[in-house]
């Protein structure tokens, strides 16, 4: 077996042209993708938004706590001394003040540009496309939510949030709003599990982390990963080609002669392709991040996880080694081999985000693409890099798995059993 | 030793080989002789295993081969027409993986290869890469990559297509050493019927998928013994002159190229007055004439009608 994997290697690394190919041509085009990509978003690393928000205020703020007071004796049934400690307790809270105090912060503001109009003009303008969205303080929201919470009854009131249509930015201010209402809620029940007046309110924390992303995910991390992915694609493309060219020099007639069991040649055939797999997309990520940083601060768990999945790619990819070199024994004609060989790696790279990112992609095509090898480790890789969590890739990691011994079943059933004569 | 009976094959319903009998004794040398397409490469693939007979049998000392194909694998070499070489490999990393999957291992494959290269002349340029050699370079080579194992039968088909002169006489030269000194048997094919006469002790010859004579050389050329073969130049030629040739009595086959006839007539015809009258009939002056002994050319002719190259 190691004399067919080294042939395989020796042959694979003296073909120069190939080797720049899936070795060089990667880490060029994620330096060209990611320097033409940050010009596109105006800026270096992150996709930024300016996010326009609408904000109307039709509450007032002064009677609030009158009313939750009066409320709190006559709905609730509270003692008057009770009431007076609990609004003493709300005024240190004042929702609306918290919300506003939220929408200012300077990690919120990186992204939303608060416009405080009137509701018919923000209407306007939201229609108009010139706002993403609006969002209504209805009037007797801060007593009645200061209230549903003191009371443990379910608010009346709530804020309204409108917009035109929905769209990645109007998503994402909506996601904002409600952090913070979630936020909100976290307070009052804090507030109420260690009875009231020592918690100070604190203001909800903006920005991604809110959004729940522990690290951001930059476009050169993308590409990057998409590219060699989509270049590991082309490796088993090559190593199916190789095969084409022993078969049509008579070098696999030699081989079977030799009256070994020609299934040892599948075997080298797919352990080849994990170890050229493994060299280069680890060879590509490397090489990426010395040139461009992609992988900053990360720990050494980060390396072992990110190698472990590149190992996880190299075994889907050999048993697709596989497929195309069983392929390739029962097809007569192997330059139409090569070409079907082609056209799959082009589909799956297409489909995978190999070519443009797959969040421009349509959904129902995104969904597709996780079907794909290369489209399913891009989605494990970027959430392994987001949130290093092991609990977050296990079930994707199974399906690789899942995907490796579909691969091979299949190869090794569309192996003819060119052993015996035929 | 190996025979084959009445072994045949079809290609979508076209028979290419029909009722090949032949047989090797143990170290014999014989021959494959056939013009290009005469089925030679087929029958040599179905004799090493490598296509299936669509019928007829094949046996290897009383086994059926088609059956336990290893019978015959793990006794011959093959040295198939193309050059089944890795070319981005050197010469010593193609021999040495050869060699391996013949299960040889550690010294014993080191011998193996050093021997196979001294034997084709490789041995010096041993590290270069395949790619890089002359066409006969990668055919000795060829042959020595079907030597490792030390096979008892090595069958070649046509190893010296499109080589030098240098090359082709080394090849001639190393198949009958293998064969007088190491006693391997040989089944050689060939278009070239000079090879075939070198090397062989006995001859098939094929046609059109099918064996139309077999024998020892003195065997095949007595098929001629009831002829003669006359070469005559002429200064010109017409029609009408090698139309009354054709005709002549005892004119058995006529060949014309520019101003040569060759004529193969009967034994005893008394050819050679006739024709030195008919060139006097019609002016035509007689510059060379000569009888020649028949060769396995002439017995193809005989045979086919046309000639090993055509």
């Amino acid at each position: 077996m190691r004399s067919f994997i080294k042939k395989d290697l020796l042959i694979f690394l003296r073909d120069w042209k190939e080797l720049l190919t899936v070795l060089l041509l990667p880490i060029v085009l994620v330096i060209v993708l990611n320097f033409a990509f940050a010009g596109l978003f105006d800026s270096d690393d992150e996709v930024s938004m300016d996010l326009q928000l609408a904000v109307v205020n039709q509450d007032d703020e002064t009677d609030a706590m009158e009313q939750l007071k009066e409320r709190l004796v006559s709905d609730a049934a509270f003692e008057e001394q009770e009431a007076n400690a609990i609004v003493e307790a709300a005024e240190e809270i004042q929702p609306v003040n918290l919300l506003s105090d939220y929408l200012e912060s300077d990690d919120v503001k990186e992204w939303v540009t608060i416009h405080h109009l009137e509701e018919k003009e923000a209407a306007e303008k939201v229609k108009a496309g010139d706002l993403d969205g609006m969002l209504i303080i209805p009037q007797g929201y801060a007593a009645d939510s200061l209230y549903a919470s003191f009371a443990d009854e379910p608010p009346t009131t709530s804020l309204i949030y409108k917009m035109e249509e929905e769209t990645t930015d109007s998503s994402a201010l909506q996601q904002f709003i409600q952090g913070f209402i979630e936020e909100l809620n976290y307070q009052f029940a804090l507030q109420e599990i260690t009875g009231g007046a020592e918690i100070a309110a604190a203001l909800p924390e903006g920005g991604l982390e809110d959004m729940g992303t522990a690290h951001e995910f930059t476009m050169t991390q993308y590409f990057t990963i998409a590219l060699g992915a989509l270049f590991a694609l082309f490796v088993v493309a090559t190593v199916a080609m190789k095969t084409g060219v022993e078969i049509r020099d008579q070098v696999f007639n030699r081989i079977l002669l030799a009256n070994i069991h020609p299934m040892r040649f599948l075997i080298g055939k797919m352990v080849s392709t994990i170890y050229l797999v493994v060299l280069q997309i680890v060879f590509v990520l490397l090489v990426s991040h010395f040139l461009l940083g992609v992988f900053p601060d990360r720990t050494i768990a980060f390396w072992g996880g990110i190698f472990a999945l590149i190992v996880l790619l190299a075994l889907v990819l050999s048993g697709l080694a596989a497929i195309y070199t069983a392929i390739l024994l029962r097809m007569n004609n192997v330059d139409a081999a090569n070409g079907v060989f082609m056209l799959a790696t082009l589909l799956f790279g297409t489909l995978g985000g190999g070519f443009v990112p797959i969040y421009m992609l349509p959904k129902w095509l995104q969904q597709i693409g996780e079907w794909t090898p290369n489209g399913l480790f891009l989605a494990i890789l970027t959430e392994w890099v987001q949130f290093e969590k092991l609990s977050s890739i296990v079930q994707p990691s199974l399906y690789m798995v899942g995907f490796f011994f579909l691969f091979t079943i299949i190869g090794v059933a569309l192996f003819p059993k060119r052993g015996k004569a035929q | 030793m190996l025979e084959t009976i009445n072994l045949s094959k079809s290609f979508k319903g076209k028979k290419v080989v029909q009722d090949i009998n032949l047989y090797l004794d143990n170290g014999e040398s014989v021959g494959l002789l056939g013009p290009n397409g005469a089925g030679k490469s087929t029958t040599i693939s179905m004799i090493s295993t490598l296509i299936k007979p669509t019928s007829g049998r094949i046996t290897m000392n009383g086994v059926n081969a088609i059956a336990k194909p290893g019978e015959i694998r793990s006794v011959s070499g093959v040295v198939p027409q193309e050059l089944a070489l890795y070319q981005e490999l050197s010469a010593y990393e193609n021999l040495k993986f050869f060699g391996s999957i013949y299960k040889l291992r550690g010294k014993e494959l080191d011998k193996a290869i050093q021997q196979a290269l001294e034997f084709v002349g490789l041995e010096n340029r041993k590290k270069d890469l395949v790619k890089t050699y002359s066409g006969g370079m990668k055919r000795r080579l060829n042959i020595a990559a079907a030597l490792l194992h030390r096979p008892k039968i090595l069958i070649l088909d046509e190893p010296t297509v499109g080589i030098d002169p240098q090359s082709r006489n080394h090849i001639l030269e190393a198949v009958r050493a293998l064969n007088q000194q190491d006693g391997t048997t040989i089944l050689y094919t060939s278009h070239y019927m000079e090879e075939v006469e070198q090397l062989c002790d006995r001859l098939y010859i094929m046609d059109h998928g099918k064996i139309i004579a077999a024998g020892t050389k003195d065997e095949l050329l007595s098929i001629l013994s009831t002829e003669d073969k006359i070469k005559v130049e002429v200064n010109k030629l017409d029609e009408a002159f090698v139309e009354q040739v054709k005709t002549m009595e005892g004119v058995r086959k006529l060949e014309v190229s520019e101003l040569q006839l060759k004529i193969i007539a009967a034994k005893g015809s008394s050819l050679i007055s006739k024709l030195v009258h008919l060139t006097e009939q019609h002016q035509i002056q007689l510059l060379n004439f000569h009888t020649e002994t028949p060769s396995l050319e002439d017995v193809f002719l005989h045979l086919t009608g046309r000639t090993l190259r055509d």
